[in-house]
């Protein structure tokens, strides 16, 4: 069965397409990582499948149905955009979100109580909002979304702006969630999290889907021909090198994408004696490098953020 | 239903909870009852005693008698001692030394004031046709010399007093019967008597004041709830909660949750008011002085009830207004703009009411009070001062109430699009685009 189910949706405002003839499923009890750059359409689809933005054309079934009221009972929803009431205490704060997803008052407190003990702002539960450091907000959002226990847990952008502590909370209650059968499907541009977490991907590019598939099997077809090196000295040659595809280097460390009838083995003698090598992997490429190839001409600058040329 | 139960809870919480509501709620009426009760306290209160006013009388005719007058009981203190001890003094050696000498007791403060009265009072009666221009009789003053002169309490009352006896006088001079002429020049009372089918009924001032009252407060409360209305739909829009909110809900369901909420806030507000005023009309016998000519005005009970109809009405209309214009900006400043227009439409009709009121059935008033952006106070008032045909009311009813279902639909449309967008205000244009395509 599928969780959600998008069927060439389309959405323009104005002259500019946000999303251009979009489709893909999502199984259910998987995590799903929906890509791309920023502005590529992400965070359109993710609002038009909540139902607050209305796609031009194309279908959206989630669990099986039409997005309406009820089903919005049983999603959960992280928008790009956090925000709570900042003058409510966060147990009332948590009480009136629980409520207008349908939860009962007593169910209600008692999943209120779990979650901030779980995510330890129990102590908190009185305080206003706006008295909450930046760090327990984004935990509080968080609880917010997963508060009613829904099938279907929707996250756009879950780890920006999140320290290495909440990140790694939230990549356990992520996997929790899926252990429990939930299916979860979030967007990003930071790959690493991808590779870690998701099961199937979706990557998005200027409004279109470029790519989509079961994670592995992507990193399959794009065969073993990615070394990954990491060594010291001046390596500026190697992008001169026959061989060479491609190659995104950062300096002490170097990802090469290698021309199809080349060989790593034939790349390695060339290197030897003129820097110094810790490391000479052979491996199916990274996300990232996959990423940058369909972007194309564009390239992950830092984590954050993307600069095109 | 059960989700807007829970947006009209919380918006009601939030607010009933905050220090301004309480303190609004307590202030208000204490502020407006102050208004009236305040001065006629201090009015009442002030100090009044006993007191010693040096009397130089030219006429030498008039002392006895004003000092005869200022004994009689109207002139006394409360406890019926004499408020004005009167001191004769003679004009001699001369006029200027004695009231040297008096303008020297004053400003000892050995008496208060000192009253002059010239020799040519009594006649100025019999002087005036032999003045060129008849019409126009010289005035006559006699002075009251003090150090202050703003008790304008002490001086109609001393003034009363010293007119009385002079033309008592000049009557007499004139071989007229001073009471008899009181009762000849007795003024006459234009007593307007207010007939309905049930009847007729005094009316009063105070009903006046009262339509005049009621009305603003209907102004007044759509002013301030609207203006709660926009700013809770701009903090929930710039604090972003917006969109986690619409993940449970229709932007509607918020809307109406929110009119609602607040609406029920403005109701709750009134009603204490109300209880309060009840008990304020039960108890006001005896905090309102005894003396005081001031008594509390009754509201008739269909004019409370189409207060309460038109408020709501009204507050309906206004609310999604004003919901509207919090959806469309970004800030409050930039919503001060928008809101201009929507004022307006409750300004004119403040400004129309002393139209309304001196023609409350005139082809005009009838008219202005069906536009339904103008009913909520017109219709209204024209109840309290002249309660028109029941149609005109139920039309104007009717009108309002299918131009506030008009709003709503509009204005969901508006308000779903406009509570997603930031950054640059649309233009007019695009919020109608809106409309025509969600």
């Amino acid at each position: 069965m599928d969780a959600l189910e998008i069927e060439g949706i389309s959405k323009s405002f104005g002259d500019f397409y946000a999303v251009k003839n979009l489709s893909f499923e999502i199984p259910a009890g998987t995590i799903y990582g929906l890509l791309g750059p920023n502005g590529a359409g992400k965070t359109t689809t993710i609002r038009m499948v909540m139902n607050i933005i209305i796609p031009d054309e194309g279908s959206i079934k989630v669990l099986n149905q039409r997005m309406d009221e009820e089903m919005k009972e049983r999603v959960g929803y992280l928008p790009e955009d956090r925000g709570l009431y900042p003058k409510m205490k966060v147990g009332e704060l948590l009480l009136f979100l629980a409520e207008i997803k349908g939860l009962k008052g007593s169910e209600a407190r008692k999943e209120i109580d779990f979650w901030l003990e779980r995510f330890d702002l129990s102590d908190w539960k009185s305080k206003k909002v706006e008295e909450l450091s930046r760090g327990m907000q984004q935990k509080l959002q968080f609880i917010v979304t997963v508060i009613h226990q829904p099938e279907l847990i929707i996250l756009d952008e879950p780890f920006s702006g999140l320290d290495p502590v909440n990140t790694k909370l939230l990549k356990d209650v992520m996997l929790e969630m899926k252990e429990k059968g939930r299916t979860i499907v979030f967007s990003t541009h930071r790959m690493e999290q991808v590779e870690m977490i998701c099961d199937n991907i979706c990557l998005i590019n200027k409004a279109e889907r470029v790519l989509e598939g079961n994670l592995s099997q992507i990193k399959k077809q794009y065969g073993k021909n990615t070394v990954i090196l990491d060594y010291d000295g001046e390596a500026n040659f190697i992008k001169n090198l026959p061989e060479i595809d491609r190659i995104d280097d950062y300096g002490k460390f170097m990802e090469i994408k290698l021309k199809e009838k080349s060989s790593p083995q034939d790349l390695l003698p060339k290197l030897v004696g003129k820097i110094s090598i810790n490391k000479y992997e052979v491996r199916e490429p990274t996300l990232n490098a996959i990423f940058i190839e369909k972007v194309g001409g564009e390239e992950v600058k830092d984590e954050e953020d993307i600069i095109s040329h | 239903m059960r989700k807007i139960l829970s947006v009209i809870k919380r918006e009601y919480i939030q607010i009933v909870r905050t220090k301004g509501f309480i303190i609004g709620t307590v202030l208000g009426p204490v502020f407006m009852l102050g208004l009236i009760v305040v001065p006629i306290i201090v009015s009442s209160a002030s100090v009044e005693r006993q007191e010693t006013i040096g009397v130089v009388d030219l006429t030498n005719e008039i002392f006895t008698e004003l000092d005869k007058k200022l004994d009689h009981r109207e002139y006394r203190l409360k406890d019926g001692f004499r408020r004005y001890i009167l001191e004769k003094y003679e004009p001699s050696p001369g006029v200027e030394e004695v009231r040297n000498e008096l303008r020297e007791r004053v400003l000892k403060k050995e008496i208060s004031a000192y009253i002059y009265i010239p020799e040519d009072v009594l006649e100025s009666g019999a002087r005036e046709s032999a003045v060129k221009d008849a019409t126009v009789p010289e005035e006559v003053k006699a002075e009251y010399v003090s150090e202050h002169t703003t008790d304008f309490e002490e001086l109609r009352s001393l003034n009363r007093a010293l007119n009385n006896v002079i033309v008592e006088k000049r009557l007499k001079s004139e071989g007229l019967d001073p009471q008899k002429v009181a009762q000849y020049i007795k003024r006459v009372e234009l007593q307007p008597i207010k007939i309905t089918k049930k009847g007729e009924e005094e009316d009063t001032a105070g009903t006046f004041m009262i339509s005049y009252f009621l009305a603003l407060i209907i102004y007044m409360a759509i002013l301030i709830y609207g203006q709660v209305i926009m700013r809770g739909v701009i903090e929930e829009k710039s604090s972003r909660v917006v969109e986690v909110v619409l993940s449970s809900l229709k932007p509607f369901q918020l809307m109406m949750g929110k009119i609602l909420g607040i609406g029920a806030v403005g109701l709750t507000q009134f009603s204490i008011w109300t209880l309060f005023g009840i008990g304020a009309s039960l108890y006001s016998t005896s905090f309102i002085p005894a003396g005081a000519d001031f008594a509390m005005p009754s509201i008739p009970a269909h004019v409370f009830i189409y207060f309460v109809v038109f408020f709501i009405l009204g507050y309906f209309l206004f609310g999604t207004l004003y919901a509207a214009i919090g959806s469309v900006v970004n800030s409050e400043k930039e919503a001060q703009q928008l809101v201009m227009p929507v004022t307006m439409f409750l300004i004119v009709p403040i400004m129309l009411m002393i139209f309304i009121i001196r023609a409350p059935d005139s082809p005009l008033a009838v008219f202005l009070s069906m536009i339904p952006f103008f009913t909520p106070i017109l219709m209204f008032l024209r109840i309290t001062v002249l309660l028109p045909p029941f149609a005109q009311i139920g039309v104007s009813i009717v009108i309002l109430a299918i131009t506030i279902l008009v709003m709503v639909w509009l204005v969901a449309k508006i308000y779903r699009v406009g509570i997603l967008m930031y950054g640059k205000r649309p233009k007019f244009a695009e919020v109608v685009r809106w409309v025509r395509y969600s």
